[in-house]
């Protein structure tokens, strides 16, 4: 448990997530975010699982917080919102949060799954290859229905941005410059 | 005209020279040694060859250059060489370097012009330490109302960033900092942070130009990420592996990749220089339209960081396109075994350093990466800047399907039995 790394790791992921909620800058606090998820990443590093890591990093980091940071650059943080500060309820959810996690990692703690996978450190890396097998034989229903479920999705979002009435307005326009061209 | 202030004597040079002895000779006393004594009492040193490494082993090694012998042997094979010198950052960083001089020089033969000239006397050779020097002593200027923070983290992130992608190419057999199981995933992932870094510095710099050009260097992103991804997916579906030493070894156990994908090797090649943002991708930088892009506010050492950064990132992806498609470090052996005959018996045994397969290796790996480099810095020379609204239209309608096309050759070939464990064009 006293393993340097994971407490590194947990105390920059925790630190970092706690800044991106409470950090008055709107920018600093999507920055810390993305440091967050990479702490996120580390974490499955440390879990044997490089895959799912690089995967961690390229899509919420490359791209989800690039989203996220574009999304708040564009706005003005005074304009939005004013912060409106309740110690109460500031203190009242720490507690929450703290009782939830104390009680979570009891839970954990107690149940027997902790011990259950023997000694992290001589378990040799999860092979990728093993889970693209996997993938393409067992579990494949599954993965055909999420391909349809994030196709269908891509369709809703192009049905749904589409403009009908583009066809109606290059008839008015073309209406309009004939009406133009016959005044003048 | 300038003149020489009248006060210049002999005896005051000489004086200023004394003065300068003394000062050294107070700073060895008082910090020098007392570090040496820490050193030797704190801090556990490495055994080499038997003996402790000392501080005083170094002072003996000035006598006795034979003595040195083992501490460079270890210091060759540490990691910290790796990382910091080959073939980590110092290699890259001199590619780098090279590039840039190169450039200048290429370009103006291409254009007919002579480009630098008088530094250093024959062809402009040192004007590259002459630019250096100038960008090291000039003021770095922040724009009022700049994010400070931000504005003096990114160059230095940008620097990082590129120097962890070459972290993970290999420049021969066992010659790389990280070799990770999915290297070449990790590649993309990194480079995924390069256009983050520009979004958050333009934004930073309280000016209307580089927020533009950081919001097309997004675009850029978006529309050339996924054909670079398919390009390079093709490999590894040949290959078998995401380790990216495999992959060149998998080359040379059939043959180099691009006589099998060509597709996806000019794939690979548009869409790294769109990721390089090079002409005639330079949109995010394009110096006729929006000043200089994302760099317009950048001065002094923040630009030349920049610069450091990007050449560094484009040796990293002309050493991928060589490992990916070109057969890495694979060549006909023209090294002789030895050069200096190997005894362990000489005063100094470089002999025994020498490896005529390694030497063999990084010669054709920088050769290739240079060949390479050559050809992403052609289009500068001769091709105009990309309409922006071409852009995502040629990514996604034309890069996609081509890079698909090669995908499903390779599938036939695997399945037709030509490459593939046991195919018939595998040795």
């Amino acid at each position: 448990m006293a393993d340097p790394v994971f407490i590194a790791v947990a105390v920059l992921t925790v630190g970092t997530a706690i800044i991106s909620l409470e950090a008055r800058e709107l920018i600093y606090g999507a920055i810390s975010l993305a440091i967050a998820m990479l702490g996120i990443a580390g974490f499955f590093l440390l879990l044997d699982a490089p895959f799912v890591a690089m995967f961690q990093i390229a899509v919420y980091v490359g791209a989800v917080a690039v989203l996220i940071i574009f999304t708040v650059m564009l706005v003005r943080t005074q304009a939005l919102f004013t912060t409106k500060e309740d110690k109460k309820r500031k203190g009242a959810g720490i507690a929450l949060m703290l009782i939830i996690m104390s009680s979570l990692g009891a839970l954990l703690l107690t149940s027997g799954l902790s011990g259950q996978f023997g000694d992290f450190n001589s378990s040799p890396a999860v092979n990728f290859t093993e889970i693209g097998e996997l993938m393409l034989t067992y579990y494949a229903p599954a993965l055909i229905i999420l391909g349809l479920t994030l196709a269908g999705s891509v369709i809703a979002a192009l049905a749904l941005a589409r403009r009908e009435n583009i066809a109606e307005e290059e008839q008015e326009e073309d209406e309009e410059q004939r009406h133009h061209e016959r005044t003048t | 005209m300038a003149s020489y202030p009248q006060d210049v004597r002999f005896g005051g040079f000489v004086g200023s020279l004394i003065w300068l002895i003394f000062w050294i000779l107070v700073i060895v006393a008082l910090v020098g040694l007392p570090l040496i004594f820490i050193i030797l009492f704190y801090v556990p040193l490495p055994e080499i060859d038997g003996k402790v490494l000392t501080p005083y082993l170094f002072l003996t090694s000035i006598l006795y250059p034979q003595s040195a012998f083992p501490v460079i042997e270890t210091l060759l094979a540490s990691t910290f060489f790796k990382v910091a010198v080959f073939p980590g950052f110092t290699y890259a960083a001199l590619i780098a370097a090279a590039t840039i001089f190169i450039e200048r020089k290429f370009l103006a033969k291409m254009q007919l012009r002579v480009g630098p000239l008088y530094a250093g006397k024959i062809e402009g050779i040192l004007q590259l330490i002459a630019d250096g020097l100038k960008l090291i002593s000039k003021e770095i200027i922040i724009p009022s109302g700049a994010d400070k923070l931000i504005f003096w983290a990114a160059p230095i992130a940008y620097v990082a960033t590129a120097a962890a992608v070459v972290a993970l190419i290999p420049a021969g057999p066992g010659l790389v900092v990280a070799d990770i199981d999915v290297g070449l995933l990790a590649v993309f992932a990194i480079l995924g942070f390069f256009p983050l870094i520009a979004l958050l510095f333009s934004w930073a710099s309280n000016s209307k130009y580089p927020f533009i050009g950081g919001l097309r260097a997004l675009h850029q992103l978006i529309a050339f990420e996924i054909p670079f991804l398919i390009s390079a997916l093709s490999v590894v579906l040949l290959s078998g592996t995401l380790n990216l030493t495999e992959v060149v070894e998998s080359q040379i156990q059939s043959y180099w990749f691009i006589f099998f994908l060509p597709i996806s090797a000019f794939v690979f090649y548009i869409s790294s220089l769109a990721e390089l943002e090079r002409i005639p991708f330079d949109l995010p930088e394009a110096e006729s339209e929006i000043v200089a892009g994302w760099l317009t506010e950048t001065s002094g050492m923040i630009y030349g960081l920049l610069q450091l950064g990007s050449y560094i990132k484009t040796y990293a992806l002309a050493a991928l396109f060589v490992i990916l498609f070109l057969g890495g470090w694979a060549g006909p052996q023209i090294f002789p075994t030895e050069i200096i005959p190997a005894s362990a018996d000489a005063i100094i045994p470089i002999g025994t350093l020498y490896d005529a397969t390694v030497a063999n290796a990084i010669f054709w790996f920088t050769l290739k990466t240079f060949g390479v480099i050559m050809l992403m810095l052609l289009p500068r020379g001769i091709s105009p800047r990309i309409r922006i609204d071409i852009l995502l239209h040629t990514g996604w309608y034309k890069l996609i399907v081509l890079a698909f096309i090669n995908m499903f050759i390779a599938l036939a070939l695997i399945y037709g039995g030509v490459l593939g464990p046991g195919g018939l064009l595998v040795r």
